[in-house]
C-alpha cells in the first residue's frame, strides 16, 4: 500500500487554493501599477507553485509537461537568487537567510529539483515501501515500490530547509519581524485604496492581502513541499 | 479613510516592535523542537507507514517487556493493523499539528502540553519504553527512546520563567537549575549504564549494530557505516567502555563550572553526531522507513538547552511583562 490517494488529494486541494489566493492577490493588489516587482514576483511564483504541485499530487490536475515546469522554475529560482543577492549584498549569509526572498528561493529551487528528479529514471531500492504512487507526472508507477527521487540526500536537505523556513515564517510576528513597508507579499505604501463598494468585498480584499494570509500560504506551501519530498525519498 | 491605512499600519508596527520581546535563545530551541515535530509528521505520511509492517514494528517493541507493559503494546499494534489508514493518518496529522502549534506563539503552551502527553503515550505504546525494561536499550541505537526526549524537551523549554530564580542555562528557566541538572544526570547517566550492559559490551555488538543499519541507505551512508563497522570489529568492549566513560563525563558536566561545562557539552554534541551518523544512520530517514530522526538530534538539542548563558541570572529575576506566550520572559542574551 502507498500513501492514500485521498491524502494526496487533500494536499493537492490546498495547493490549488493557494494558487487561487495568489491569483486573487495579484488582481486586487495590482502590483504592476506601482512597480512592485518583488511583490508581483512572489505572488506569481506562489501561483505557479500551487498549480504545479497540485499537478504532482493529483494526476487530473497536471497542466504542463515536466520540462516546461523545469524551465519556469529555473527562471524563477534564478530571479529569486538575483533578488536575494541584490537585497543582501555585503550583509552576510545570516542576513540572506533572514531575507524576504530566501524562503521563496528555497521553494522554487525545490520545485526545480522535484521536476528534474522526477523525470529521471526510478532509483531501484531507494525505498522500503511497497505499492505505487499515483499522480506523479513522468513517473510510471513502479511495481512493488514507490517512485523515488534521484539524489535523495538532496531531497532530505531541501525538506529540512523548507521545514526550517516554515517554522520561522510561523513564528514571525506580522509587522514586527517582517520587511519594513511590506504587508504580505506587497508593498503597503502606495497600494491603491479599496474602491467604494459592498463592505463584504472590501473585507474580502483586506483579508486576501493581509499578512496572515500570506503567512498561511507560505506555511502550507512549505509543509506540502516537505511532505512531497519526504514521501518520495 | 483607506488612504490613512498605510500610516496607521506603520504606527501599529512601531507599537508592536516596542512591546515585542523578540526571539531569545529558548525560543530558538523551541522552534527547532517544532521543526523536529514537523519532520516527524511528514515522515509518518510515508508509504511504509501505510503497510502492515508499521503495525508489526509497533508489536515488535512488546518483546522482552513485562506483561503489564507488553499487553497494551500488543493491543495497540493490533488496533493499528486493523485501522491502519485512519490511525496512521491521525498520528501523522497530530505530529504535524504539534509542530505547527509549537512554532505559532499563541498556541505554544497547548502544543507543548499535548506533546508531553503524546510522547508518553507513544513511548509506551509505540516504542515499548525504548527497550529500557527489556534489556535491549543501547545509546547507539536510540535509547531511551527518541520520543521520551521530546517530552523532556517540552518540559525544559516550557515558556515560563521562575520568579526569583536564576537561570544559568535555557533548560533551567522552567524547572530550575537543580531539577534540570538532575534530569540531565539521570538521562546521560542511564545512557552510560546502557552502554555497558552485556548485550552492548559484547565484542561484536557495536560493529554488528552499525553494519546492520546499512540496508536501503544511499551509497555514501553505507560507505561510512561499513568503514566504522570494520574499524570496530573485535573492539566492541573497548568501544563500549570508551563510550560509557564519555557519557558519564557528559552526565557530570552540567555540575562543573561554565568553562568545563561547555567542554562537556561540546563532547555531548560530538557524541550525538557520532551516534546519529554511525549508530542511527541519520535516523534511517533516507531509507523511507523512519518515523522520526531518532534520538541523537534531540540529545544535541538538549545539550544546546544546557549551554551556559553569558548573562544568566539577573534577567531571569525580572518580572514578567505582557506578551505573547512563548515570549513571556525577557531575552536571555547571547549564549556563549
Amino acid at each position: 500500500m502507498s500513501t492514500p490517494s485521498w491524502i494526496l488529494g487533500i494536499f493537492g486541494a490546498v495547493m490549488l487554493l493557494i494558487a487561487e489566493v495568489s491569483a486573487g492577490q495579484l488582481v486586487m493588489a495590482r502590483p504592476w501599477t506601482r512597480r512592485d516587482i518583488a511583490g508581483a514576483g512572489i505572488a506569481v511564483s506562489q501561483l505557479l507553485t500551487g498549480i504545479a504541485m497540485a499537478g504532482i499530487l493529483v494526476p487530473g490536475l497536471t497542466t504542463l509537461p515536466d520540462a516546461a515546469w523545469d524551465v519556469a522554475f529555473a527562471a524563477i529560482t534564478g530571479w529569486f537568487a538575483w533578488c536575494l543577492w541584490q537585497e543582501n549584498r555585503g550583509r552576510g549569509a545570516a542576513a540572506m537567510a533572514r531575507g524576504r526572498y530566501a524562503p521563496h528561493l528555497v521553494q522554487s529551487a525545490t520545485m526545480l529539483y522535484l521536476f528534474a528528479a522526477l523525470t529521471g529514471p526510478i532509483t531501484a531500492g531507494s525505498g522500503t515501501s511497497t505499492g505505487s504512487m499515483p499522480g506523479m507526472p513522468g513517473m510510471p508507477a513502479m511495481t512493488g515500490g514507490t517512485p523515488a527521487l534521484r539524489a535523495p540526500t538532496l531531497a532530505l536537505i531541501l525538506a529540512l530547509l523548507l521545514i526550517a523556513f516554515t517554522v520561522h515564517d510561523l513564528d514571525r510576528q506580522a509587522g514586527v519581524d517582517g520587511v519594513d513597508g511590506v504587508d504580505g507579499y506587497f508593498q503597503a505604501v502606495g497600494r491603491p485604496p479599496v474602491p467604494a463598494g459592498p463592505a463584504l468585498a472590501a473585507a474580502a480584499e483586506r483579508l486576501l492581502l493581509s499578512p496572515a494570509v500570506a503567512k498561511g500560504c507560505q506555511v502550507a506551501t512549505g509543509v506540502t513541499m516537505a511532505f512531497i519530498l519526504i514521501i518520495m525519498i | 479613510m483607506t488612504e490613512l491605512a498605510p500610516a496607521r499600519d506603520r504606527v501599529r508596527r512601531r507599537e508592536r516592535a516596542v512591546t515585542s520581546p523578540g526571539t531569545d535563545a529558548r525560543r530558538v530551541l523551541q522552534l527547532i523542537l517544532a521543526g523536529t515535530w514537523l519532520l516527524d509528521g511528514v515522515l509518518q505520511y510515508q508509504s511504509f507507514m501505510y503497510t502492515g509492517a508499521f503495525g508489526q514494528l509497533i508489536g515488535g517493541t512488546a518483546a522482552g517487556n513485562p506483561g503489564v507493559i507488553a499487553r497494551p503494546i500488543s493491543w495497540d499494534a493490533a488496533l493499528v493493523e486493523q485501522h491502519l489508514v485512519l490511525l496512521n493518518t491521525l498520528f501523522a496529522t497530530c505530529q504535524l499539528l504539534l509542530g505547527l502549534g509549537i512554532a505559532y506563539r499563541p498556541t505554544i503552551r497547548a502544543a507543548l502540553g499535548a506533546s508531553v502527553a503524546w510522547s508518553l503515550a507513544v513511548w509506551w505504546l509505540g516504542e515499548g519504553l525504548g527497550g529500557v525494561l527489556s534489556g535491549g536499550a543501547s545509546p547507539v541505537s536510540g535509547a531511551p527512546g527518541a520520543v521520551i526526549l521530546y517530552a523532556l524537551l517540552a518540559v525544559l523549554l516550557w515558556p515560563t520563567g521562575r520568579p526569583g530564580a536564576t537561570a544559568p542555562f535555557a533548560a533551567a528557566r522552567a524547572v530550575g537549575a537543580p531539577a534540570a541538572r538532575l534530569l540531565w544526570l539521570v538521562l546521560w547517566g542511564s545512557l552510560a549504564y546502557f552502554a555497558l550492559t552485556p548485550a552492548n559490551r559484547a565484542s561484536q555488538a557495536l560493529p554488528d549494530m552499525i553494519a546492520g543499519m546499512t540496508g536501503g541507505e544511499p551509497g555514501w551512508v553505507t560507505g561510512l557505516q561499513e568503514h566504522a563497522a570494520a574499524l570496530l570489529t573485535g573492539q566492541g568492549l573497548a568501544a563500549s567502555i570508551a563510550l560509557a566513560v564519555a557519557l558519564a563525563v557528559i552526565a557530570a558536566g552540567v555540575f562543573l563550572p561554565p568553562p568545563l561545562a561547555r567542554g562537556t557539552l561540546v563532547l555531548a554534541l560530538v557524541t550525538a553526531a557520532f551516534i546519529w551518523v554511525f549508530g542511527e544512520a541519520l535516523g534511517q530517514i533516507l531509507t523511507g522507513g523512519a518515523t522520526d530522526p531518532n534520538s541523537a538530534p534531540l540529545l544535541a538539542l538538549l545539550a544546546l538547552a544546557y549551554w551556559p548563558l553569558a548573562t544568566a541570572g539577573p534577567r531571569a529575576r525580572r518580572p514578567q511583562a505582557d506578551g505573547p506566550p512563548g515570549n513571556d520572559d525577557r531575552p536571555e542574551g547571547k549564549s556563549g
